[in-house]
């Protein structure tokens, strides 16, 4: 189970260990056992078990400019959370333009108009000079400071109790002085539920689209806008086992089975007209 | 489309200041409205169906005749009041329509609309028993809530489809693997009920109910507290 | 297929002619007989199901798959085997071409290939109750259940391929008929009100059956070939299936509703000897009305079934709407009768009782479009009662009465007696004790397919109520079939027009017409119509 979602943390893990320990190219160690012996299991988010699970809207963030606000001030619209750490010269900033790059393709929405992200730090020791110069450090084509958030915990006990909610585990390895941690886009809906967990190099850019417009449940304005957006959805299921959005086969076969019945009364209705012709020439 | 959107739209306006639920720190009862809107389509539907069954019962009698030979002198309508004929009724039938959706539409949104105090507990559904997760990590077999707090359920299924149906909250909502889906109740008094299995599950699907209790807030805390301490 | 088709029909009855008939009139008759063999076994079934809720616990019973196979039959048998037969397979084929004035109808090998497929269907329906692993999946074999269960899905997936197949091929037939074949001279706005419904229901089948017959082919692969169209954890979706079945599944309700609307209104034109009222506000408002609403309203069979909240309530309000259509066939029911010249007898006593149950089974049908009072009343005994009226009731008694309208029609006799009038009475007062204590307890939460019901003792005495009326029933349909069979062969001679009806199979027509229908061509003028009794 969860076989893609797996390849994919190892080779998030892999990466993170290839650059640290400088051996390129990272690609050369795709299939290879990791030295160490972490469990990439664990790096997983049981997804079923947490769906639907409820955000702490009262919970206390701090912004670049040292602003204090509260993560309910993000909702009202779905919401993706890219849980990093600022220090972090590895996966997280792999996770981070990713998330940039695969938003560059999503074209029937826009960010800060139909959704917001929000990259969150789980490490207690960043400040907003980290958090800065992390976020300097990946140049974001176009992405102003009102769209995409940058933020620390106000408070260090929200932390915990945050990521725990989420089955979200990480920890600190003293030994490579990194945190091990899993990729991963958390997406909410505007009312602040878990709607979706995306694995970062696991999901495409359709995936992020998809998983926006199931999370904006119930938010219906009757535009050609959203029913195109509705009908693109409906083409595509969720796939729990890879962590992707895959076509829902049965939406098309019965889109094509509409067809059936009509064409066969054309048929017929020309048949007989053709062969009445013929009776009546004789 | 076109037409139904905008009169979907002109419904929203219509019930907008009603969708909002604990606007004004009043918790609405869903229950409540429920019962109260039943009992407002009852009248609804008996006063139509008593006025056509009178009309019926009053012609089959008025216009019955031993003649076999005798024909029927039904009225020949002209162009006008034949399209009055659909134009009256069809708006009548309308109106009542809309009338509902509106009713119904407000009622919907309290039901949907959960309270922000509401207590959260997870309810997953096996083949073919209950099981619920409150917030402090207590699991169990039948559903304990305490009285005078919306109580919101959060519900998933594990193999096949349930309906997590609660008749004395009047209030139902399916459960299935690999969706989350949510429902509240409100119970106001102490009351013993029972929740069952609403969708055909298999050779247990009846079997599949469990307890429900509302109780006081005091008693709630202190079988919460014995059931941690028993983690 | 052999030169028996071809030949005159002899005298004498000859079981090959009838096997390889290719004759509407005997097709339709084959078609009454198979739809009335399914009801019968299924109204069986529902009679062990109402002794099995009599009481507490399990009375007859020994484990719950029992029921639910029983459940299963009932369902299916009655809506796929009976119902949907009973008004599209025996009623319009029988009369569809004898009012519109056609020899026989357009393609009448395939009308015979639809009525083999149907006899296959039934006998693998049948078959049902010898194969071990019964299928338990309800009439509408939701996934995942029906994916994982012991019980035999494929039965009920080629049964539902047999029949849909069966019944496209009759759409087709007669869609062709009625556009082709009418007699010259014959608008539209002069077809029978039976036609018009007939029409509509076959174009509903035409366009909606192969989405259903799509859906149950994915099931089957799922379970059969490890496919994972509807399974959650590897990329199905777990609602799809609900979504595709129930947008046939609900135009299903009115491929039966309609032709059973229809006879109604040929019954009570023809014994108040009046016009059916406001022809075209019925025909374009009402008939047509619901074929173009029928697709948009599926979703009220899945109000708690976890779909987006706009939809649910964007079909409340187009499933409300359906009023506006129905309204105006009942209008023209009702206004039927005004003015009438009503002599009775019992085609038109059941027909009575039909202008009762639409009236209860479409009332109490306006709380079940309302979402909101669905969140409670969804899958409680309120909305079996609700269906019932409908179907097990309205559309069931329709057929009766359509059987003894044309009763002399088919057989040359008369079976209006007295037992079939103390038939109807039992059947109308066993069927009322049956539904309303379920109207009752299901407002309380009687959750429907429950064998057992511990959890509601307080239910119990509701049930024996209507496990009472359930066998008040039984009798009157058994009373019923043998006043039928009786009369077939030993009822009253009837006159070639009984009723003194203006419709073409009565005026037209000899009773029991033989191949070619009419003994003359038959040619009608603009100021005909099949209700054209005072010609003031």
């Amino acid at each position: 189970m969860f076989a893609r979602v797996r390849r994919t943390v190892l080779l998030g893990l892999l990466m993170l260990s290839g650059m640290l320990l400088g051996v390129m190219p990272v690609v050369a160690e795709y299939n290879r056992t990791p030295e160490s012996d972490i469990n990439p299991e664990i790096f997983v988010i049981d997804e079923p078990a947490v769906l639907g699970t409820k955000i702490d809207r009262s919970v206390a963030l701090v912004d670049e400019n040292g602003k204090d606000f509260l993560l309910g001030d993000m909702l009202g619209q779905p919401l993706i959370i890219v849980l990093s750490y600022y220090t972090c010269d590895g996966s997280c900033s792999v996770i981070n333009s990713d998330l940039a790059n695969l938003l560059k393709d999503v074209d029937l929405l826009r960010m800060g108009e139909d959704f917001k992200v929000l990259t969150l730090s789980f490490d207690k020791e960043d400040t907003i000079e980290t958090l800065v110069e992390f976020r300097n450090h990946l140049e974001f084509d176009g992405l102003t400071n009102d769209n995409w958030v940058f933020a620390n915990f106000k408070n260090e006990e929200d932390i915990k109790t945050l990521t725990e909610r989420f089955g979200y585990s990480y920890f600190w390895s003293p030994m490579d002085r990194i945190f091990f941690h899993p990729g991963t886009f958390l997406v909410f809906t505007p009312k602040g539920r878990l709607a979706r967990v995306l694995y970062s190099l696991n999901a495409s850019s359709d995936d992020v689209e998809l998983a926006v417009l199931e999370a904006r449940e119930g938010k219906f304005d009757f535009k050609p806008k959203d029913l195109i957006n509705y009908a693109i959805s409906l083409c595509y299921s969720y796939n729990y086992k890879e962590g992707q959005y895959t076509y829902n086969i049965p939406m098309f076969v019965a889109i094509g089975a509409l067809t059936v019945g009509i064409s066969l009364f054309s048929g017929s209705a020309l048949v007989f007209r053709r062969r009445r012709q013929k009776e009546e020439a004789v | 489309m076109k037409r139904m959107s905008s009169v979907v739209a002109g419904i929203t306006s219509l019930v907008a200041p009603l969708a909002a639920n604990a606007q004004d720190g009043v918790i609405q009862d869903p229950a409540e409205g429920w019962d109260n809107l039943w009992y407002e389509m009852l009248v609804d539907i008996t006063v139509i169906g008593v006025v056509f069954m009178i009309a019926a019962i009053y012609m089959l009698i008025r216009y019955r005749t031993k003649d076999p030979d005798a024909v029927g002198r039904g009225p020949k309508l002209t162009k006008a009041q034949a399209i009055a004929w659909v134009l009256i009724p069809a708006s009548i039938f309308m109106a009542d329509d809309f009338f509902l959706s509106a009713k119904g539409w407000s009622l919907w949104n309290i039901q949907r609309g959960v309270p922000d105090n509401a207590l959260e507990i997870k309810v997953t559904g096996y083949q073919w028993y209950w099981e619920f997760e409150y917030e402090n990590g207590v699991i169990l077999e039948e559903l304990i809530v305490p009285i005078g707090q919306p109580v919101v359920l959060r519900m998933t299924g594990e193999d096949v489809i349930h309906s997590f149906g609660l008749p004395e909250y009047r209030i139902k909502e399916d459960v299935m693997p690999g969706r989350v889906t949510y429902l509240w109740f409100y119970p106001k008094e102490a009351k013993e009920t029972v929740v069952t299995c609403t969708e055909f599950c298999g050779v247990a699907h009846s079997e599949m109910y469990t307890r429900v209790a509302a109780i006081d807030p005091m008693e709630y805390e202190a079988l919460m507290a014995k059931e941690v301490a028993e983690m | 297929m052999t030169t028996a088709s071809l030949t005159t029909q002899s005298e004498g009855f000859n079981l090959k002619e009838w096997i390889f008939t290719t004759d509407h009139k005997r097709i339709g008759v084959m078609y009454l007989i198979g739809s009335m063999a399914a009801f019968v076994v299924a109204g069986l079934m529902a009679i062990l199901i109402r002794l099995e809720q009599s009481s507490l616990g399990a009375q007859i019973i020994s484990d719950g798959t029992d029921y639910n196979v029983m459940l299963y039959f009932h369902g299916a048998a009655m809506i796929l085997a009976f119902l949907i037969p009973g008004l599209t397979g025996f009623a319009a084929n029988y009369f569809l071409p004898l009012m519109i004035g056609a020899k026989d109808v357009a393609f009448p090998r395939i009308n015979a290939l639809s009525l083999w497929l149907f006899w296959f269907a039934i006998v693998l329906a049948l078959l049902t109750f010898v194969i071990p692993d019964k299928p338990d999946i309800m009439w509408t074999g939701y996934p995942p259940y029906s994916i994982t269960t012991q019980g035999n899905t494929a039965f009920y997936v080629f049964t539902v391929h047999l029949l849909g197949f069966s019944s496209i091929l009759g759409a087709v037939n007669f869609l062709v008929t009625v556009i082709f074949m009418r007699a010259p001279g014959m608008g539209w706005n002069q077809l029978n009100i039976f036609v018009w419904t007939t029409v509509a229901a076959f174009i509903i089948q035409l366009v909606f059956i192969p989405v259903l017959a799509a859906a149950v082919t994915l099931l089957l692969f799922d379970k059969y070939l490890g496919t994972h169209f509807f399974d959650p954890t590897a990329g199905g979706d777990v609602l799809l299936y609900q979504n595709l079945f129930w947008f046939y599944s609900h135009p299903a309700v009115y491929v039966i509703f309609l032709p059973a609307v229809g006879i109604l209104f040929e019954i009570i034109a023809t014994m108040s000897k009046n016009a059916v009222f406001n022809y075209k506000a019925a025909v374009y408002g009402g008939i047509c009305g619901i074929v173009l609403i029928t697709g948009e309203v599926w979703v009220h069979h899945l109000y708690v079934a976890g779909m987006p909240d706009w939809l649910r309530i964007g079909q409340m309000v187009t499933t409300l709407l359906i009023s506006v259509p129905v309204g105006l066939l009942v209008l023209s029911l009702w206004g039927t009768l005004y003015r009438g010249a009503i002599t009775y007898n019992v085609a038109m006593y059941y027909a009575v009782a039909c202008l009762y149950l639409i009236l209860v089974g479409g009332l109490t049908g306006i709380p079940l479009a309302m979402t909101s009072m669905t969140l409670h009343l969804s899958e409680t005994s309120f909305v079996h009662a609700h269906f019932h009226f409908i179907m097990g009731m309205l559309a069931t008694f329709t057929v009766f009465a359509g059987v003894y309208y044309w009763f002399p029609k088919m057989t040359g006799r008369l079976a209006d007696n007295m037992i079939a009038k103390i038939s109807l009475a039992l059947n109308f007062i066993g069927v009322n004790v049956t539904f309303w204590p379920l109207f009752i307890i299901g407002v309380e939460g009687m959750p429907r397919r429950y064998w057992n019901y511990e959890m509601f003792p307080q239910f119990e005495p509701y049930h024996h109520v209507a496990t009472i009326g359930a066998f008040i029933t039984a009798v009157g349909i058994t009373l019923m079939i043998l006043n039928w069979i009786y009369c077939a062969f030993k009822g009253e001679i009837a006159d070639d027009n009984p009723w003194k009806s203006k419709s073409m199979e009565w005026t037209h027509a000899p009773n029991v017409p033989g191949p070619g229908n009419f003994p003359e061509d038959v040619v009608v003028d603009s100021s005909w119509t099949p209700y054209n009794y005072d010609k003031r």
